[in-house]
């Protein structure tokens, strides 16, 4: 044996150039552990989590603690609460997504047209966009007072319409949470879809304008369907946090009035630290997973899709 | 696409002008306006704010703000809360710590994802960004009840451990998508001159990621500053950041206005100087990379 040679573990002659090779073939193993474990840190509480959702789980009863299948979730088909609160969280994410990316769409446009002071106005839209959104609620709650006190109300009171009862009522609190939600993303989604209006080709619009084309011509038949990529990427990272909407619920109406605003995240959060019924908490709270799951899985292969048939 | 603008036809010009002003102006005033009423309403007294309809002259006090900070209150709605600063160090504590912890496991943890192909390469650097759209209950459950049980409950190192799930899944994909843009070349340039996998990486990646590092190190900071919902119920009135202790004005007793909204300013403090050196990010940030 030369000198340079080495017997493995497996008895084969290695080189040192190919041990060399054998411990890339470990390196990034080496590199990824600490963020395996912590992985693993975060992947136990979620399976534990999961097993709790088939047990009646009540914190301040473990002697009442039982392993019961599909019990919880059982008992959620045939909870009016429940459907209320599913039907109230899908609606919630498509009506605030659709007018968040049309409103979006309109800003977008807006800042990509000459105006004056185009700089300091797009500077101005990311203030809101890195506020805590639970401070975001709490700065919307001072100006949406009920009473007369209410800065929004003294506004509307010059078009003769008010006081509106902004987030105690059961007919507002919704759309109060919706105009909050909007306050704080709208600047995400005009961004996004300004980014993609800046990187649109020319060609299309020089075409255009030779066959003399409208303005709304060439918005509806070249920019839309350009865009599109870019408005499914928005509504997508939009609907799987409107889903999810709690801080601003909290921080304003806690899912009241009378359950007006209890979505599933809402639902999932009482049943555990209200109830202290962990179980149920935890079904709920798996049954809003899926829901996010399913519709990032279908929006991205959608955004993928359009994202391949607009590559010109 | 270029910023097209019709021939000019005079008076239709000028009318579109009027409209593309108001547009503005409309948009410059739903943007601003809150900030300008939560900063008059943290400089008003419990009676001003309450006062139909609203008042836009007052007289301005400091009192609120010195309540927050010191405790020190006068007239009529006595009621101390000096633990604001406490918050506020607990903020930059969590917040610090998180993106410590996750830079030190995410930045080999991205290299290897940018640079090595592995099996399951891809299937993992979506298990890391899954947690990213995970709703934030199906993880506080079952950590309220492990955090209970470990004595991590109410302590800086059980929050920092539970913001790991919003900053190590930031962390790996921005860095990621930084390293990625090295190109390949200087890398293969510096094997040739003998470089280690370690040389590579602490002469080559991070020096020319540098830039990328400190984006990814800030938006990180901002989003463990937002957080709110693990620690609702992982801290205490001893460990609670800034975004929980600005709702702790609101209790059943009463809502202190003036001084809420002058802890919520304060909070975003930080927030709105940060976000000035990265606004170029911000939405790079905000999609985990997604949209350069």
């Amino acid at each position: 044996m030369g000198p340079h040679c080495v017997t493995g573990t497996t008895g084969r002659m290695v080189t040192p150039h190919s041990r060399a090779r054998r411990r890339e073939a470990w390196l990034p193993y080496l590199l990824l552990t600490p963020g395996l474990l912590l992985l693993v840190g975060m992947l136990y509480p979620f399976f534990l989590g999961a097993y709790y959702s088939l047990t009646s789980y009540f914190l301040q009863y473990p002697h009442l603690f039982r392993f019961v299948w599909l019990g919880n979730y059982l008992k959620l088909l045939q909870d009016p609460l429940f459907a209320y609160s599913l039907k109230f969280t899908i609606a919630y994410a498509v009506v605030a997504v659709v007018i968040q990316v049309v409103l979006g769409l309109g800003v977008a446009l807006l800042l990509n047209s000459r105006i004056v002071g185009r700089g300091v106005l797009r500077a101005t839209m990311l203030m809101p966009l890195m506020m805590p959104p639970v401070i975001t609620a709490l700065m919307w709650k001072v100006m949406m007072a009920g009473t007369k006190s209410g800065i929004l109300n003294h506004l509307l009171s010059f078009f003769g319409v008010g006081p509106v009862n902004w987030l105690g009522s059961v007919d507002f609190a919704a759309v109060s949470i919706l105009i909050i939600d909007t306050w704080g993303n709208l600047p995400f989604v005009s961004l996004i879809l300004l980014g993609g209006l800046q990187s649109l080709p020319y060609e299309p619009y020089e075409a255009a304008l030779v066959d003399g084309a409208s303005g709304w011509g060439v918005f509806r038949y070249i920019t839309l369907p350009l865009l599109k990529p870019f408005i499914i990427l928005a509504a997508t990272f939009r609907i799987m946090d409107a889903l999810r909407i709690f801080d601003v619920i909290y921080a304003t109406t806690v899912g009241g009035p009378a359950d007006a605003t209890m979505n599933l995240h809402m639902r999932a959060f009482w049943q555990a630290f209200q109830w202290y019924s962990m179980g149920m908490g935890m079904a709920y709270a798996m049954v809003l997973l899926v829901l996010v799951f399913l519709a990032s899985y279908l929006l991205m292969g959608y955004w993928r899709r359009a994202a391949e048939e607009t590559v010109i | 696409m270029p910023t097209t603008s019709t021939p000019p036809h005079g008076k239709l010009v000028w009318i579109r002008r009027l409209l593309v002003s108001l547009a503005v102006l409309a948009l410059v005033v739903w943007t601003v306006f809150p900030f300008f009423w939560i900063l008059l309403t943290s400089l008003k007294r419990p009676l001003d704010v309450i006062a139909a309809p609203p008042k836009l002259i007052f007289e301005p006090t400091t009192e609120n703000y010195r309540a927050i900070f010191i405790g020190q209150q006068r007239g009529l709605y006595a009621s101390a809360r000096p633990d604001f600063p406490l918050f506020f160090l607990n903020s930059i504590i969590i917040s610090c710590g998180a993106v410590a912890l996750s830079f030190l496991a995410g930045v080999p943890a991205s290299f290897a994802l940018a640079r090595y192909s592995f099996r399951f390469k891809e299937e993992l650097a979506f298990l890391f960004l899954s947690f990213r759209f995970a709703p934030f209950i199906t993880f506080l459950i079952p950590l309220y009840i492990l955090f209970q049980r470990l004595g991590l409950y109410n302590t800086y190192p059980g929050l920092i451990l539970a913001y790991q799930l919003i900053s190590l899944p930031f962390a790996i994909w921005m860095l990621r998508s930084f390293f990625m843009e090295i190109p390949l070349e200087v890398e293969e340039a510096a094997k040739i001159d003998g470089c280690s996998w370690w040389g590579v990486l602490t002469r080559v990646i991070l020096p020319l990621s540098l830039p990328g590092m400190a984006v990814t190190l800030i938006l990180g900071f901002m989003f463990c500053w937002n957080a709110f919902n693990y620690p609702l119920m992982l801290a205490g009135r001893q460990t609670f950041p800034v975004t929980v202790g600005a709702i702790q004005f609101i209790s059943y007793e009463q809502v202190l206005w003036g001084q809420m909204a002058a802890a919520s300013l304060v909070a975003v403090v930080p927030q709105l100087i940060l976000s000035l050196f990265i606004q170029k990010y911000i939405v790079r940030g905000l999609t985990m990379g997604a949209v350069r």
